[in-house]
C-alpha cells in the first residue's frame, strides 16, 4: 500500500475507533453508571445512522424524507430518535431485573433491522440512502477526511467532557448511589426506576450520535453495512475490557479492541480464498474467547474505577 | 378460507414452530427458574445439536432419526462443559455477568459451526416430501414425528419432575435455593443435571427446526427472542408454562400472516413479550418475576 | 445424663465482625430451651452457629459429646440436628406432602411410618397434604416448616422465631406442638421475640443481650426476675 493509500486507510481506522469510543460511552452510561445490559446496541446505532441520513440527504421517489437539511439537524435528529425508541422500551422492562431489558433489546434490534430491511419506503430499499452530505465536504479529498477526523475526534471530548460533568454532578452521585445500594438508595426516596430511564436514554441518544458520524462519514448506508450482532458484542467487549463505569476505558477499549479486530482482517484477508472466509468465524470465536477470559481474569476492565463498578442484582 | 385450509396453511406449521419453541423455551425457563440468570447462547447450542446430527448423518451415514438422540448427548455433554467452562467461575457475581458471558458463548457456539460446517443452508436428506391426507389434514411423516416426540419428550420430563426424586431436588431448588440445601439437595448435581436437560432439548429444538426447514447457522439465534419470548409468556421456571408459551407463540406467529406482511412474523414474539410484561409479567402460570 | 448440646464461650459473626462474645449454654435431653433477649442481642446469631452457619473464632460446640464446631450444614443435618429458618422456611411451590419428601431427601428410602408420625403431630397437616404449602395459612405454614425438620428423626430442632407474625391461637397450638415433640424424645432450642409466652412454656431459658450471656435459670425464674422484666418482658 502506498503512502496515500496508507494515509486514508489511518484516517479511516481513526474515525471508526472515534463512532466505536462514542458507542462505548454511550454503553457505558447504561452499563457503568446504571447496570443496564443493553444487548441491541446496534439497533440505536442503526436508527441514528439512518434519521441522520433521511433528514439530509436528496429526495429520492418512493422514499420518504430526503429535506436536504443541514448535518448538524440531522445529528440532532438522530440522538432524538435513538432517545424515543429507548424511552419505550426502558418504561416498559426496566421495573424488572436486567435479563428482561436484554431480551427487550435484543428484540428491538431484531425490528429495527426487519423494519429496515423491509420498508423500502422507510429505508431505500436495497440500494439504500446516497448522497448524504458530508462536513467539509467540498476540501480536496485528503483535507476533508482530516477535517472529519478531527471533527468525529472533537464529538468524542465533548461527549466525554459532558459525561464526566455529569458524573461529577448530583446526578452522577446519585447514580453512583443507586448502584452501590440500591435498596438504601430507594428507602432515602430516590426515584430509582427514573434514574435508571434517563440514563437508559441518554446512553441511547450517543449511540444514535455515533450512527450519524458514521453514515456522514461513508455517505450512504444499506441495510447490510451493519451486522448488528457483531457491533453490539465488539462495543460490549470494547467497554468490558477497557474498564465499566469508567469513560477513559471505554475510549481505550474502543482503540485496542478495534485495532486487533480490523489488523485480524488484514492478515485473513491476505489468506487464501477457501480458508479466507473460515478464518472470518475464527477471528469471531477469538473476540467472544477475550470476553471469557476478561470476564474470568480481569472482570474490572484494564482502567479500572474507582469505586466499585457494578450494582448488585 | 375454509376451516381445514386454515389448519393446513397455518395451525400446523404453527404447531410445529410452537413444539420446537416449546423444546427450546423449556430449558431456557429450567434456567431462569433454577440458576436465576437469562441464557442467550441457548438458541446457538440449539444450532450446533442440529448440525451435530448433520455431522453424524454425513459421516456415518445414519437415518437423522437415528442421529437425533446421539446429538442430543453430545450437546447435553457439551451444556455441562460449558457452564463448567465459562458460567461457573462467575457464580458468586452478579448474574448479569453471566448473561454477558452466554452472549459471548452464543457467538462462539456459531462461529464453531460456522467453520466447520460454513455458512450455507443445508438439509437433512435431499428430495421433496410429499404431504398425506389424514381426513383431510396435510400431514408430513416429518411433522408427525416432531410433534410427537417433543409431546413424548415434554411428558417424560414432566413426570421426571413430578415423581422422581432428582426431577423434585431440582424443583426445590427452583423454589427455595437455600432451604434445599438445608435438606441437603448438591447444589452441583441439580446445576449439572439442568445444563443435560437443557442441552438435550435445546439440541431437539435445533433438530427439529432443520429437518422441517433447512440448516443455517443463524437458525437458532433467530428462534432466541421467540423462545424467550414464550418461557415469559409461560411463566419463567413454569415448564408446563414453556410448553403453552410455546405453541402460543408458533401459532400466533403463523396466523399473524393474516394480517401483516409475512417478514414481520418473527416480531410477533416480540410484541407478545412485551405485552405480557406489560400486563401480567408473572406469566400464565404464575412463574417467577426475576 | 449427659447434655444434648454444650456451646462453650463462642465467639464468632459473619463477616469480619464478632456478632457473638463468648455464648454458653446447654440442651438436655427431651427439653426446651429458649434464647430470649431484646433485638440485636445475638440470639439467632448464636442457634445459626450450632447449625454451622456462622463463622465461630473461638469456643466449642458439642453435640452429644462430639465436637462439631465448624462443621458444614449438611454433615450437622445428617449428624441429627434439624434446623427451621424464620422466613422462606418451605417449598411454597411443592405440596405439604413433597416438602416432607424433601425433608427426607438424604434418607435412602423413606418409610410410610416417618410420614404418618408427623400428620400425628400435625393432624391439620394431613387433611391438607395435597395443597400447595405457600397456599396455606401463617400457622400452617410453620407446622409444614417443622414437620419437613422432623422428617429425619432429628435428636435436637433448632426454631427460629417459629411464631413470628402468627396469632395467638396459633402461637399456642405451636407451642403445644413443640411440648408434644419435646415428649417424642426432641430436644428444642428455639429463639423468640415474645419473650413472656416463650418463658412460660418452656423448660428454661438463656437471656442474650449485645452477644452475651445475661441471665440463665428455668423459665419459671425468669419470668419471675423483676429485672428481666423491666429489660423488654413488656409484652
Amino acid at each position: 500500500m502506498d503512502t496515500l493509500g496508507l494515509l486514508n486507510y489511518a484516517i479511516f481506522m481513526g474515525v471508526l475507533i472515534g463512532i466505536y469510543a462514542l458507542l462505548s460511552l454511550g454503553l457505558n452510561v447504561q452499563w457503568g453508571y446504571a447496570g443496564l445490559f443493553n444487548a441491541g446496541v446496534a439497533g440505536f446505532f442503526a436508527v441514528g445512522a439512518y434519521l441522520s441520513a433521511l433528514f439530509t440527504a436528496p429526495p429520492v421517489p418512493d422514499r420518504i424524507m430526503g429535506w436536504e437539511l443541514p448535518t448538524v439537524v440531522g445529528w440532532i435528529a438522530a440522538m432524538v430518535a435513538a432517545a424515543l425508541i429507548a424511552w419505550p422500551i426502558g418504561k416498559v422492562t426496566l421495573r424488572f431485573r436486567s435479563d428482561y431489558l436484554a431480551i427487550a433489546t435484543i428484540g428491538v434490534a431484531e425490528i429495527i433491522r426487519l423494519v429496515l430491511r423491509t420498508e423500502d419506503l422507510l429505508s431505500g430499499g436495497v440500494r439504500g440512502i446516497t448522497g448524504i452530505p458530508r462536513p467539509f465536504g467540498d476540501l480536496p479529498y485528503e483535507w476533508s477526511q482530516l477535517a472529519y477526523l478531527a471533527l468525529t475526534w472533537a464529538m468524542v471530548v465533548m461527549i466525554y467532557w459532558a459525561l464526566e460533568r455529569q458524573l461529577a454532578a448530583p446526578w452522577g452521585r446519585m447514580m453512583r448511589a443507586i448502584r452501590e445500594n440500591e435498596h438504601a438508595a430507594a428507602a432515602m426516596g430516590k426515584n430509582v426506576e427514573a434514574r435508571r430511564l434517563e440514563a437508559f436514554i441518554l446512553g441511547a441518544a450517543i449511540m444514535g450520535l455515533a450512527g450519524a458520524v458514521y453514515v456522514h462519514f461513508m455517505r450512504a448506508i444499506t441495510p447490510e453495512a451493519i451486522d448488528p450482532m457483531m457491533v453490539t458484542f465488539l462495543v460490549w467487549i470494547m467497554l468490558i475490557l477497557g474498564g465499566s463505569g469508567n469513560n477513559r476505558g471505554a475510549i481505550l477499549g474502543a482503540v485496542i479492541i478495534w485495532v486487533i479486530w480490523s489488523s485480524s482482517e488484514l492478515l485473513t484477508d491476505r489468506l487464501p480464498a477457501e480458508i479466507a472466509t473460515q478464518a472470518k468465524y475464527i477471528r469471531v470465536f477469538v473476540i467472544g474467547l477475550m470476553l471469557q477470559l476478561v470476564l474470568r481474569w480481569r472482570p474490572e476492565g484494564l482502567l479500572p474505577e474507582g469505586t466499585h463498578v457494578r450494582r448488585s442484582s | 378460507m375454509s376451516g381445514l385450509e386454515l389448519i393446513n396453511f397455518y395451525v400446523i406449521p404453527g404447531l410445529i414452530s410452537g413444539s420446537i419453541y416449546a423444546l427450546g423455551a423449556i430449558g431456557i425457563t429450567l434456567i431462569f427458574g433454577i440458576l436465576r440468570y437469562a441464557h442467550f447462547a441457548h438458541g446457538d447450542m440449539a444450532t450446533l445439536g442440529a448440525y451435530v446430527a448433520l455431522g453424524l448423518v454425513g459421516s456415518l451415514a445414519l437415518s437423522p432419526w437415528v442421529a437425533l438422540p446421539i446429538a442430543m448427548a453430545i450437546t447435553a455433554l457439551v451444556a455441562v462443559v460449558l457452564d463448567r467452562v465459562f458460567y461457573r467461575h462467575l457464580e458468586t457475581r452478579p448474574k448479569i455477568l453471566t448473561v454477558m458471558a452466554s452472549l459471548g458463548v452464543a457467538l462462539m457456539l456459531r462461529s464453531v459451526v460456522q467453520v466447520v460446517w460454513g455458512v450455507d443452508p443445508q438439509v437433512y436428506s435431499t428430495g421433496i416430501v410429499r404431504a398425506e391426507s389424514y381426513g383431510g389434514l396435510m400431514l408430513r411423516s416429518r411433522e408427525l414425528i416432531t410433534f410427537a416426540t417433543a409431546t413424548g419428550l415434554v411428558l417424560f420430563l414432566m413426570a421426571f419432575l413430578r415423581y422422581t426424586r432428582w426431577g423434585k431436588a431440582m424443583r426445590a431448588m427452583s423454589d427455595n435455593p437455600e432451604l434445599a440445601r438445608l435438606c441437603g439437595v448438591n447444589n452441583e448435581a441439580v446445576t449439572r443435571l439442568t445444563w443435560v436437560i437443557a442441552g438435550a432439548l435445546a439440541a431437539a429444538a435445533g433438530f427439529f427446526l432443520g429437518i422441517n426447514t433447512e440448516l443455517n447457522t443463524m437458525m437458532g439465534w433467530s428462534a432466541l427472542l421467540a423462545m424467550f419470548a414464550a418461557a415469559i409468556l409461560g411463566g419463567v421456571g413454569r415448564v408446563e408454562g414453556a410448553v403453552v408459551g410455546g405453541l402460543v407463540i408458533g401459532l400466533v406467529e403463523e396466523l399473524s400472516v393474516l394480517v401483516l406482511p409475512s417478514q414481520y412474523k418473527m416480531a410477533t414474539a416480540f410484541v407478545i413479550l412485551i405485552l405480557i410484561l406489560l400486563v401480567r409479567p408473572q406469566g400464565i402460570f404464575k412463574g417467577k418475576v426475576l | 445424663m449427659n447434655p444434648v448440646l454444650v456451646m462453650h464461650q463462642v465467639r464468632g459473626g459473619y463477616g469480619d465482625a464478632d456478632i457473638l462474645h463468648g455464648v454458653s449454654l446447654t440442651v438436655n435431653p427431651k427439653e426446651i430451651v429458649v434464647i430470649v433477649g431484646p433485638n440485636g442481642a445475638g440470639k439467632s446469631t448464636a442457634m445459626k452457629a450450632v447449625f454451622g452457619l456462622v463463622k465461630i473464632r473461638d469456643g466449642a460446640i458439642l453435640f452429644e459429646g462430639e465436637e462439631i464446631t465448624g462443621w458444614k450444614p449438611d454433615a450437622i443435618v445428617r449428624r441429627g440436628i434439624s434446623y427451621v429458618p424464620q422466613v422462606k422456611n418451605v417449598f411454597a411451590e411443592m405440596t405439604v406432602h413433597e416438602n416432607l419428601e424433601m425433608g427426607a431427601f438424604l434418607a435412602k428410602s423413606v418409610k410410610a411410618e416417618a410420614f404418618e408420625r408427623i400428620y400425628t403431630l400435625f393432624p391439620d397437616l394431613k387433611a391438607k397434604r395435597n395443597a400447595l404449602a405457600g397456599s396455606l395459612s401463617g400457622g400452617q405454614r410453620q407446622m409444614v416448616a417443622m414437620g419437613r425438620a422432623l422428617m429425619l428423626n432429628p435428636r435436637l430442632l433448632l426454631l427460629d422465631e417459629p411464631t413470628a407474625g402468627l396469632s395467638p391461637k396459633y402461637m399456642e397450638q405451636i407451642f403445644r406442638i413443640c411440648r408434644d415433640v419435646r415428649d417424642t424424645g426432641v430436644a428444642i432450642l428455639l429463639v423468640e421475640q415474645h419473650a413472656k409466652q416463650a418463658l412460660a412454656f418452656c423448660d428454661r431459658g438463656y437471656v442474650l443481650a449485645t452477644g452475651s450471656n445475661r441471665h440463665e435459670g428455668t423459665g419459671q425464674e425468669l419470668l419471675n426476675d423483676p429485672e428481666i422484666a423491666q429489660m423488654f418482658l413488656g409484652g
